[in-house]
């Protein structure tokens, strides 16, 4: 795949809905040269130096905060992290205000989660810093996307043909949404298992034209032509009334335990974008499983595509980077 | 008081009148239609309409005019001004205002008011239950006997089967229209209709069901009660052909729709980028659903288009979509919205006139004695939509910078311009 016809030089990265395949390619090499920088001793290049990135959380996160947070000042940007239990926004100020206030103080970027739809899209559109979205509601969440596909390809070398299947809570879930756009751009096929309620039959629509996703009904009929699982995590905090039976029914149903690993293949990939439920989705054993559980590398990938995309946001050239 | 419409395109769908005449008005109403009357008339006011079509002016069936108490948004000045320049000379004013129009005094009050400041014929409608909850009865015998032309939820799905029944026997004899939403609240938390746009760009539903629902429960009452019920917004294909079945057996109801309905689609809040001025409510629907409503409006299951007309400024309108406030003006958009989506300058004027009109038991006719209130307009010219130029004081609408057919020329009520294009 060539980039040769060049990869536009884009202010944020809102979602990857729309983002074609050469882009993701580039993002992911740079990401790849940009792993390295973790595994030494003194994990800091200048890069960054004297460029300003604002982290705005309005809701609870660990990791993407964390891993934000580590990417920026291991590119010796200065950061700044605000939360939803710090903000003014406790104080009823609006998000449209929040960010005039936080440009009033020119940022070079803005990461930023909340928890409606939309809400890094206004931003974006409103102000001249760069904007990438940490996950907003149910909609996308594109770097864990991106570090899942970042992942796989160092598993398997390509992401081209392989058959991700994603389990569990499809609808509320922006990791799925953002991986099922860029996965099926990126030329794998994707497969959907879960309850009915959190994985409806027209979901087969999320694909592109040319690479329709399907929905299947139970995970083990998924697990068998799977090369990756990808469990997702019970929102309960997301739940409408009658979604669910109870979580003994969810995990004897969906959750993937050693039986069905074993069953699926020890060549099988398994990934969670975490908090993971241990004993729900998937049982201690499979999550800690040496070899088939990508878990915490993904984790460590996080970090490297962060790092890429502060990079490419703000420094990026048309061709090719080099960190 | 008399005034001569020149060599227009006399237009009227309900008489099937279409021809190029002059049109004489005397005292309010129309005094001859042709060519030779006018000829010998010395002295009279004369509009050159050359060109222009001349037809009934637009009746409107669900606008919030936000008086009593949110006039920062608008009011009957600003309302009917709005109105005016969009060909509009009758105006149901929704109860949502603040206090809710529940009781005779503020139904008088306004009646009053609307005579003293607009130069259109502004009508009340009063609350069918009290601040719109759905539970209690408001004092609907009094309102109309103060002057309220019709009785409204305003917009609020009255989600107890019982309490719209019990109004609508309660109401069946007191000779006005039920305005009634269909819906079904507990299935409305979303935020757009269901569909794969939502779940492509990952929002929070609304499925078709809880209109169709709404739609079953209200038409259901309406044949077993006998109220006058007339639907707003049947918006989904499922709802329609519900209706449909329901007006065949006889049920008396009729039903409208919103104009953005009939030319935008949910397509319209993702290629908007979740632009908040595209959240309605109910929601905008699938292409298909915009397809069953059109083909409604054609063959009169659906009778009318109404503008929606819901102000909201910065307040409401700059949050995130799922917080920000539903509605979109539409009293200057309505006609040319209605127009681009149903593709039929005729059939737009029919939903937009004679049939609204007829809700309200009035009449949009032209025709040698009929009350001279008229539009006239360009059919040819096509403008963009130019928010800050619009007579409300607010611009939330999602047809911004959109090329539009049909281009209002001058509007009249009661046989005086009220409205002139400058």
């Amino acid at each position: 795949m060539s980039t040769a016809r060049g990869i536009v030089k884009r202010k944020d990265l809102l979602g990857l809905r729309g983002v074609e395949a050469d882009e993701i390619t580039h993002i992911l090499n740079t990401a790849d040269k940009f792993r390295s920088i973790s595994e030494r001793r003194i994990k800091k290049v200048p890069t960054l130096r004297g460029r300003t990135v604002v982290n705005l959380f309005f809701e609870a996160s660990t990791r993407t905060k964390t891993s934000f947070d580590l990417a920026a000042k291991r590119l010796s940007a200065d950061g700044v992290s605000i939360s939803a239990s710090t903000s003014a926004a406790k104080k009823g100020e609006t998000l449209m205000d929040t960010a005039r206030n936080i440009n009033a103080m020119a940022p070079d970027m803005v990461v930023i989660r909340h928890s409606y739809a939309g809400a890094a899209h206004m931003l974006a559109r409103e102000f001249p810093f760069s904007v990438i979205n940490a996950g907003d509601g149910i909609n996308e969440h594109p770097t864990q996307a991106l570090l899942d596909m970042l992942t796989i390809r160092r598993r398997f070398g390509r992401l081209e043909g392989l058959t991700v299947a994603i389990v569990g809570d499809v609808y509320h879930s922006r990791v799925a949404r953002s991986n099922l756009h860029g996965l099926t751009t990126m030329g794998a096929r994707v497969l959907l298992a879960g309850p009915g309620t959190m994985c409806r039959d027209g979901m087969t629509g999320l694909g592109r034209p040319d690479a329709p996703v399907e929905v299947r009904h139970s995970i083990d009929e998924v697990l068998e032509e799977s090369d990756v699982v990808m469990m997702l995590r019970i929102q309960r905090e997301r739940l409408a009334p009658a979604m669910l039976a109870s979580s003994r029914e969810y995990s004897q149903l969906y959750g993937l335990d050693m039986k069905r690993l074993k069953r699926a293949g020890e060549d099988t990939l398994v990934m969670h974008p975490g908090p993971i439920n241990r004993g729900v989705e998937m049982s201690p054993d499979v999550a800690d499983h040496q070899g088939q559980s990508a878990i915490m590398e993904q984790v460590t990938n996080g970090v490297a595509v962060r790092m890429a995309l502060m990079y490419l946001l703000l420094e990026g050239e048309s061709d090719d980077a080099s960190a | 008081m008399t005034l001569l419409l020149e060599g227009g395109r006399l237009l009227c769908p309900e008489t099937g009148l279409d021809r190029i005449a002059d049109l004489l008005i005397v005292e309010g109403r129309i005094d001859a239609i042709g060519p030779a009357e006018a000829a010998g008339l010395e002295g009279i006011e004369r509009v050159d309409c050359a060109g222009f079509v001349v037809t009934p002016s637009l009746v409107d069936l669900s606008a919030e005019l936000c008086d009593p108490g949110r006039t920062w948004l608008e009011d009957l000045e600003t309302g009917s001004a709005a109105a005016a320049a969009g060909g509009f000379t009758t105006v149901l004013m929704s109860p949502r205002t603040d206090p809710v129009v529940q009781d005779a005094a503020t139904v008088r009050d306004l009646v009053q008011r609307a005579r003293a400041t607009s130069a259109i014929d502004l009508r009340v409608a009063g609350a069918l239950t009290v601040d719109l909850a759905g539970e209690q009865l408001a004092e609907v015998g009094l309102m109309i006997e103060a002057g309220a032309a019709a009785l409204s939820d305003g917009g609020r799905v009255i989600s107890s089967s019982m309490v719209a029944r019990h109004a609508m026997l309660y109401a069946a004899r007191l000779g006005r229209p039920l305005l009634l939403r269909p819906g079904e609240p507990i299935l409305e938390g979303g935020v757009m209709h269901e569909g794969v746009v939502s779940t492509l760009i990952g929002m929070r539903g609304i499925p078709a069901s809880a209109e169709v629902i709404g739609v079953a429960r209200l038409t259901a009452l309406a044949l077993e009660t006998g109220a006058p019920v007339h639907l707003t917004d049947v918006t989904t294909a499922q709802g329609v052909a519900l209706l449909r079945h329901a007006r065949a057996q006889g049920a008396p109801v009729t039903a409208s729709v919103s104009a953005h309905h009939v030319l935008l689609t949910d397509e319209a809040v993702a290629d908007s980028g979740y632009d908040t001025n595209t959240r309605l409510s109910p929601p905008l629907r699938s292409q298909a659903d915009r397809q069953a409503v059109i083909e409604a409006l054609g063959d009169g299951t659906i009778d009318a288009v109404h503008s929606a007309h819901a102000p909201r400024n910065r307040v409401g309108k700059e949050r995130e979509f799922a917080l920000a406030s539903p509605g979109a003006v539409g009293l200057e958009t309505a006609l040319s919205a209605t127009v681009e989506g149903v593709g039929d300058l005729a059939l737009a004027l029919s939903v937009l006139s004679a049939r609204p009109a007829r809700v309200l038991g009035l009449e949009r006719r032209i025709a040698v004695g009929s009350p001279a209130e008229l539009v006239i307009l360009d059919p040819s010219a096509r403008s963009q939509t130019a928010p800050e130029r619009f007579f409300s004081k607010c611009r939330n609408t999602p047809l911004a910078g959109r090329e539009l057919p049909v281009v209002v020329q001058g509007t009249l009520s009661e046989g005086r311009l009220v409205y002139t294009r400058s």
